[in-house]
């Protein structure tokens, strides 16, 4: 049977990062006690450099994954609530409005995390009657057969479903599609790669396409909405969809290019026929519905996380998600996210990102440079390490940075540029699980993985710093 | 370390080496092999010492040296070290008494009557070593290309890592 502690138990079968679990754990301790001795020191008040000290373990943890990226994340609420909350266990000067225990816990139930569990229970429930497998075949079929136009309905097809369900998730159910007809061509045929490549490569771009995409959006999406800054499914759509389109396109050019077919037709055939029991009819609804709904929020003005929640209360009334399935959804994803909100809000709620964004005259960098830096930070942090925990250490400093008098940049933009960067790291087999599963095939060199994803990442972010902004801008959606 | 082993148990050398011939199907699984009982529990420490997970034990049912290969089975099953090691008995010899009994107290997963089908043995074994895999915590990235791709990507995207 499945265990819930899979993850950690992956994580400490690699040998070799047993020495980074020691070194990660101690530095992230030593961080933590010397800068809570320290205390506060000229501009640094008391209550920030307490979260100077969670903060500074908390990258450490993150980076190095010396304990579960999640755990991570539980330790940062828990040690908000024990050192910057009005519990906290030494008491903080008056003057500093300590945000209440309970509204830090709460982040573990934040709007956008029930959004993201209403994205999870619909995924889960569409894996299981199949819906996705099935309408990835209803939608390849206009494909044809030819190597090239396959591999667009391919790439196309997992992006889409990569949009509403995990990167990962998506990745595993197309893989298992890709990789017999992959084995069927012939040996020396570069399509192989190229087949393979494609999987991982839409799956990641495709995660940028919506709130529930991936987790760095959600991630941002809490952080903005905690500075008071809405963004509904509708406009992140309309910010993101198109970047994910041109990057597709982008890709589907290079892998055609790189890896050209020499089997003149290919024939894939995914899913069969729908299933027609009642649950999965009540599914087809409940996902239709809750799509539209997403979608139209500016039309009903009900915000996606409600409508995300109904779809859950629906789902499981009518045990077309059981009690079994719930307890199997990915809970350690969403805390996760909920410790990037919490820290995210530690650190504006006591004044940590002023005197951070402060070390530093960010007046003397140009907008655009600035910008740059910051996707190039995020893309190349998440290329050794996870996009979540990428998304969760630079969000609350680059938002914070876009809100400071001395910087020129819209909140929002550095959210989603530093978010979608995030994602647009995939040249290593370590980048993102996708590519993880893709390298397991055995049937690609790191080499080439790591040639396709470099561009696609460098044409990526020269797109959302450089490209879409003034686009944006002139639309009026930003 | 953390290696995954198939494990065969049979006297007769001619047959042991067609056994581990057919389930040498997996470049990263090796097949390790022992002619009676107490030679297949020394083979299972030093699995065991070296931070290795028999996955498989196919046994023949009567062996040298007085304990059966069903005994061997029902002493696995008692140990909580063992006891997820996947058993397929490999006999022509087996009565129906033992067959029953490896069925009810060691949970026998797959029985085989001389000769058997290689592919079959294939089949059976990918099947249960991936049930092993998913059950021992195992990386099952570490064998989508030998044991079932799909279903170890599948519980990989479930349980693994966030993207």
């Amino acid at each position: 049977m499945p265990t819930d502690h899979r993850e950690h138990m992956w994580f400490t079968n690699r040998r070799a990062w047993v020495d980074r679990t020691t070194i990660g754990i101690a530095v992230a301790a030593g961080w933590f006690v010397v800068v809570l001795l320290i205390g506060p020191h000229g501009d640094l008040s008391a209550s920030a450099s307490r979260m100077l000290a969670i903060f500074g373990a908390a990258v450490v943890l993150w980076i190095t994954e010396a304990i579960p990226l999640s755990a991570t994340s539980i330790f940062v609420i828990f040690a908000e609530i024990l050192l910057i909350s009005d519990e906290a266990i030494v008491g903080l000067p008056a003057e500093f409005e300590a945000p209440t225990y309970q509204s830090i816990f709460a982040t573990l139930a934040s709007p956008v995390l029930m959004l993201f569990l209403g994205g999870f229970v619909l995924a889960d429930s569409a894996a299981k009657y199949r819906l996705d497998r099935n309408l990835a075949g209803v939608l390849l079929r206009p494909f044809g057969n030819s190597p090239r136009s396959i591999l667009a309905g391919l790439m196309a097809i997992t992006a889409l479903l990569s949009m509403f369900v995990s990167n990962t998730a998506t990745t595993a159910a197309m893989m298992a599609v890709v990789l017999p007809v992959a084995a069927g061509l012939e040996p020396t045929d570069r399509l192989r790669t190229g087949l393979i490549l494609s999987v991982p490569v839409a799956a990641n771009v495709g995660g940028l396409g919506t709130p529930v995409g991936s987790p760095p959006n959600a991630i941002a999406l809490g952080r903005l909405q905690d500075q008071g800054i809405e963004v509904d499914f509708l406009k992140w759509m309309a910010l993101a969809v198109p970047v994910a389109l041109i990057v597709l396109v982008f890709a589907w050019f290079l892998l055609t290019r790189r890896f050209p077919a020499s089997a003149d037709t290919l024939d894939i055939r995914i899913g069969g026929a729908f299933d027609r029991q009642r649950s999965a009819r009540i599914l087809y609804v409940v996902f239709a519905l809750t799509v539209i709904g997403w979608m139209s929020e500016p039309f009903h003005g009900v915000p996606s996380s409600i409508i995300g929640f109904g779809a859950v209360v629906i789902l499981l009334a009518t045990q077309v998600f059981t009690v079994d399935d719930l307890r199997g959804l990915s809970w350690h994803i969403l805390w996760l996210v909920g410790g990037g909100i919490a820290l995210g809000n530690g650190v504006s709620a006591t004044g940590l990102d002023e005197w951070l964004v402060g070390l530093y005259d960010w007046g003397s960098l140009s907008t655009g440079l600035l910008m740059f830096a910051l996707a190039a930070v995020a893309l190349g942090l998440s290329t050794i390490i996870s996009n979540s925990a990428t998304a969760n250490l630079m969000i609350p400093i680059g938002i914070s940075l876009a809100q400071s008098a001395a910087v020129d940049l819209d909140p929002l933009l550095a959210g989603l540029l530093i978010a979608m960067s995030c994602s647009l790291a995939m040249a290593l087999p370590v980048s993102t699980p996708p590519n993880a599963v893709a390298y397991a095939s055995g049937e690609i060199e790191t080499k080439e993985m790591a040639t396709v994803g470099l561009l696609i990442g460098v044409v990526g972010i020269v797109l959302v710093v450089f490209v879409m902004p003034p686009i944006w801008d002139g639309l009026g959606i930003l | 370390m953390d290696e995954l082993l198939i494990l065969v148990v049979e006297d007769e050398p001619e047959v042991r080496a067609e056994v581990v011939r057919d389930l040498s199907f997996a470049g990263m699984i090796r097949v390790e092999q022992a002619d009676d009982v107490a030679d297949a529990r020394d083979a299972i420490d030093e699995v065991d010492r070296a931070g290795d997970h028999v996955g498989l034990i196919v046994v023949d049912h009567r062996l040298p040296g007085g304990e059966s290969g069903v005994d061997l089975l029902v002493s696995l099953k008692d140990n909580p070290n063992t006891r997820a090691i996947r058993t397929i008995l490999l006999t022509g010899q087996a009565g129906h008494q033992d067959t029953i009994r490896a069925i009810n107290e060691a949970d026998l997963n797959h029985y085989f009557s001389k000769p058997w089908d290689p592919n079959e043995l294939v089949a059976v074994a990918v099947r249960l070593l991936t049930d092993f895999v998913l059950d021992a915590g195992i990386d099952p990235l570490r064998y989508v290309r030998d044991l079932d791709g799909p279903r170890l990507m599948a519980a990989f995207a479930k349980h693994g890592r966030p993207d």
